[in-house]
């Protein structure tokens, strides 16, 4: 798999010394792709190869005079290398008039490596016709358990790249490996339709199916409970997040306002916070490839190595995420959060696999802790907002807490509302066991999709709910 | 290219196949401010090649039809494009569906946009929608923080087994960009545009409207109580929930049954005091992807449904002529002028951090950033934090729109809606 990189390598490499000779800084990305999805509902058996991001291509980066620029292809041979030169060259005389961001090129210190990620069970080598089969067969046991269940749908995607960076003193390849499955299931009230939902991930193969069967009875009792459901009286109350939620939250509500692109745009309310206390000393997040999860990688999109990126500790906000070019305009070391949709589109400061550290508390004691407030179960969406720190997530389930007790009782769809560092602030127990949840993608604003995983422990806090 | 991957698939064994060669160029600027941040070009072209495949039943069923897809590219040798394509024909035995037929052909001459969008080179385009979106930017207290623009061009070849042999050019100037106020408190608003043509009257315009309320953002106060209140969406909110009509008439919701609709049902319920919707779906490419010429077509009419719509296989399950799938919405209903709609008492919920309708649910909602609290003498006092988490289908029988159009990408009708006794959450 991905050979047709190494047939290119010394074609790209002279690419980026042609560019050297004309620009300051030139670098290439190129990226080779497969992707593929399978997914069984009452709609019928979907097998599609044809990916999601842009596939299999190349991105150059060059420095002129006025600052960045970027030229994205995806037909390349060694014959190319003088026309892009000189597409690129023309086109940029054809922007001029606009007064540049001052940008200093970003470091290209010497790096080499080759690496890849685990992949247990290759989804290829099962092949199609044992995944449909397992998905058929998990989809049947899930109508079978109650005759109000109108659908269960099941879905499992996997993607493989390679990429490579090359500059004049970088030589960087990683092949990344990640497979997701999904389970939801669905039920009507007349015309509500209410849905229950699980979703797996796993860096590797096609080892995270196993997970998928275990699940049908918990959606399957929570999609019958969701018939059942009332809207919830809006105002603020104690609640238990479970890690997907938690993950929401360290996501949604908190990472997107300390990716540092924001803070050159000045559309961050955490660069004036950074040494300050934003949360709890309950919590400590973090965001890189220190763990195996969906988003783990061993360079970003821009040549930058990874690691772990402690943002806030014990409380106290450390720093944010940084990908190249805004570390270079901020003056500070980049993160390795320097991400792409894919080679067609612009780098940005993204998060990786983003989570809060887990506690000391089990599940079972936060729920006793609480008199009257909720567990909060099923986050569907959520939307950052890094300029004023407000909270827009939504959760499908929460289910009343009442002297210390589930009642059983559960409303549904439920809005998180209020103001960032409330919330973390009022974290006041955090779970022993941490979770993460890599089978979503991350937007920037409404595009920009990129894999992303987050979690966290079970997480009390206070909430406004509505 | 074509010729080759033709040639491919019939090496391959492969009968029935349809092929969209899509060529995309694009010249991008990012901007901080007012400054350039990044220059981005673009030139694709990739075969996105569907291979269907008949599989009989060995119990004696009736046949099914399979199909997956795979994308190639002209850089990939012969034999690549041999083994992609036996790869997806063995795939596709393993995804067969009921038997359906494919699109009925379609043979045209390329239908080319025309206008200075799709003529004037990229740059230059670039340049005049840069130019006027910058162009209201001139007030210290509200600008315009950051900007994106996309000029981008494309080109569409739809080819199939059958017959099908179809081309179009589009071109689109599309972006985002963010208004920032700084005083009495720091706020932004974020906005999205995306035009058909070189629209630098639109585009200034949408700018200054978003610096005016960006204005009143930062003025406006966390004093918004919980409760039931008389709401007023517009723009792009109004479109969202019209959206939820699309979605339950798609064939892809009504085959597997999560929609019950059918055509010549009251899809808004039996007791209509408000408006009775008279919707279309609005065509906003000559062809869909599977090669089926798109038209406009009544959706609804005095809140009664008037089409399912759909790609090839889930209308023809139906029994349906397939239609494409649409992405445009319009509205043919009409009220009062906006400023009489929104006469209080309401809560004019201008933006959102993320406004959403549930299609499967009904439900609707999302966390206000700016909306003006409007009492009975029509004083109007700007307010944020809180959410709106409505119920259309409670709310649907008493839908209020205004006179005041408003057109977007997806939506074209009135500027103005009022939902009335909607929860909202206060802060």
């Amino acid at each position: 798999m991905f050979s047709s990189l190494d047939t290119v390598k010394p074609a790209l490499k002279k690419l980026v010394s042609a560019l050297s000779v004309q620009f300051p800084y030139a670098s290439v990305l190129a990226v080779e792709d497969a992707w593929r999805r399978w997914s069984v509902s009452r709609s019928g058996v979907s097998l599609s190869a044809s990916g999601f991001g842009g596939g299999t291509g190349f991105v150059v980066r060059v420095f002129d005079g006025t600052g960045c620029a970027e030229y994205s292809f995806n037909e390349f041979s060694q014959e190319d290398i003088s026309c892009i030169t000189a597409v690129l060259t023309q086109r940029l005389a054809a922007l001029e008039g606009f007064e540049p961001l001052p940008t200093p090129i970003p470091a290209d210190g010497p790096a080499q490596l080759k690496r890849a990620t685990p992949c247990r069970v290759d989804p290829g080598e099962l092949g199609d016709e044992a995944i449909l089969n397992k998905l058929k067969a998990i989809r049947e046991k899930a109508l079978a358990v109650d005759g109000r269940l109108l659908d269960a749908s099941l879905g499992m995607a996997y993607r493989s790249c390679r990429k490579i960076f090359l500059s004049p003193n970088r030589d960087l390849d990683q092949t990344l490996t990640w497979t997701t499955c999904s389970l939801s299931m669905l039920a009507a009230r007349g015309q509500e339709l209410k849905a229950a939902y699980r979703p797996f991930s796993a860096l590797g193969g096609a080892e995270v199916l196993d997970q998928v069967e275990a699940a049908v009875p918990e959606v399957a009792a929570q999609t019958l409970e969701l018939l059942d459901s009332q809207p919830i009286p809006p105002g603020e109350y104690e609640c238990v997040c479970d890690p997907d939620v938690t993950g929401m939250i360290v996501h949604e509500a908190f990472g997107h306002g300390v990716e540092m692109d924001m803070f050159v745009k000045d559309r961050a309310l955490g660069k004036s916070y950074v040494g300050e206390y934003v949360a709890s000393p309950l919590v400590t997040m973090h965001d890189g490839s220190a763990v195996e999860e969906a988003a783990t990688m061993f360079f970003d999109d821009e040549g930058v190595l990874t690691g772990d990126t402690v943002v806030i500790d014990k409380g106290v906000l450390k720093t944010g995420m940084c990908d190249a070019l805004s570390a270079a305009r901020l003056g500070v070391k980049p993160t390795g959060n320097g991400r792409r949709e894919s080679y067609e589109r612009k780098a940005y400061t993204r998060m990786t696999n983003t989570y809060f550290e887990p506690g000391t508390h089990s599940v079972e004691e936060m729920i006793a802790s609480i008199q009257y407030g909720f567990l909060l179960q099923q986050p569907s969406s959520g939307m950052e907002d890094p300029k004023n720190w407000g909270i827009q997530c939504m959760v499908d389930v929460a289910r009343e807490i009442k002297d210390g007790k589930l009642t059983g009782k559960i409303f549904s769809p439920i809005v998180l509302t209020g103001y960032v560092p409330d919330l973390l602030k009022s974290v006041s127990m955090m779970g022993r066991d941490m979770k993460l949840s890599g089978s979503g993608f991350c937007g920037k604003g409404y595009k920009e999709w990129v894999k992303v995983s987050d979690g966290g422990p079970y997480m009390k806090a206070k909430i406004r709910l509505g | 290219m074509i010729d080759r991957i033709k040639q491919a698939l019939q090496d391959c064994g492969v009968d029935l196949w349809r092929i969209n060669d899509v060529t995309e160029e694009s010249a991008e600027l990012f901007f901080v401010k007012k400054q350039l941040d990044t220059r981005r070009f673009k030139d694709v072209r990739k075969f996105e090649v569907t291979v269907f495949r008949d599989v009989r039943d060995p119990a004696g069923g009736p046949p099914q039809r399979g199909f997956t897809s795979v994308v190639l590219l002209s850089s990939m040798p012969d034999g690549q494009l041999r083994q992609e394509l036996n790869a997806a024909y063995y795939a596709a035995q393993f995804a067969a569906n009921p038997y359906f037929d494919l699109p009925d052909p379609v043979q045209a001459p390329l239908k080319k946009k025309t206008g200075p969008l799709a003529q004037e080179p990229l740059a230059e385009s670039a340049k005049r929608m840069a130019r006027a979106l910058f162009a209201p930017d001139v007030h210290e207290d509200a600008f315009l923080n950051s900007a994106e623009i996309f000029i981008i061009r494309t080109q569409h070849h739809i080819l199939s087994s059958n017959g099908t042999n179809v081309s179009y050019t589009d071109a689109k100037a599309k972006g985002e960009f963010v208004v920032q106020c700084r005083e009495p408190e720091d706020v932004e608003i974020h906005n999205t545009f995306s035009y058909d043509g070189l629209e630098e009257e639109s585009l200034s315009k949408k700018a200054a409207e978003a610096l005016s309320f960006v204005r009143d953002r930062a003025r406006a106060q966390r004093i918004l109580k919980s409760g039931r209140y008389d709401v007023v969406l517009s723009g792009n909110a109004v479109s969202t929930v019209l959206g939820y009509y699309m979605d339950r008439s798609a064939a892809y919701m009504v085959y597997p049954k999560y929609s019950t609709w059918q055509v010549g049902e009251k899809v808004q319920g039996q007791e209509v005091s408000g408006a009775k919707l008279d919707l279309d779906l609005c065509a906003t490419a000559p062809y869909s992807v599977e090669g089926i010429p798109m038209e406009d077509r009544p959706l609804l009419r005095a809140g009664e449904l008037r089409a399912i719509h759909g790609p090839n296989r889930f209308c023809r399950y139906l029994g349906v002529a397939p239609t494409g799938g649409y992405e445009k919405i319009r509205c043919e209903n009409t009220g009062r002028p906006f400023e009489e709609l929104k006469a209080g008492p309401c809560l004019w919920a201008v933006t959102f951090s993320d406004f959403q309708m549930d299609s499967m649910s009904g439900h609707f909602g999302g966390e206000i950033r700016l909306a003006y609290l409007i009492d009975e003498a029509g004083k109007a006092t700007p307010v944020t934090g809180g959410s709106v988490n409505g119920s259309l289908l409670e709310a649907q029988g008493g839908l209020e729109f205004c006179s005041d159009r408003y057109e977007a990408e997806g939506y074209s009708g009135p500027y103005g809606m009022k939902i009335k006794n909607v929860s909202v959450a206060g802060v």
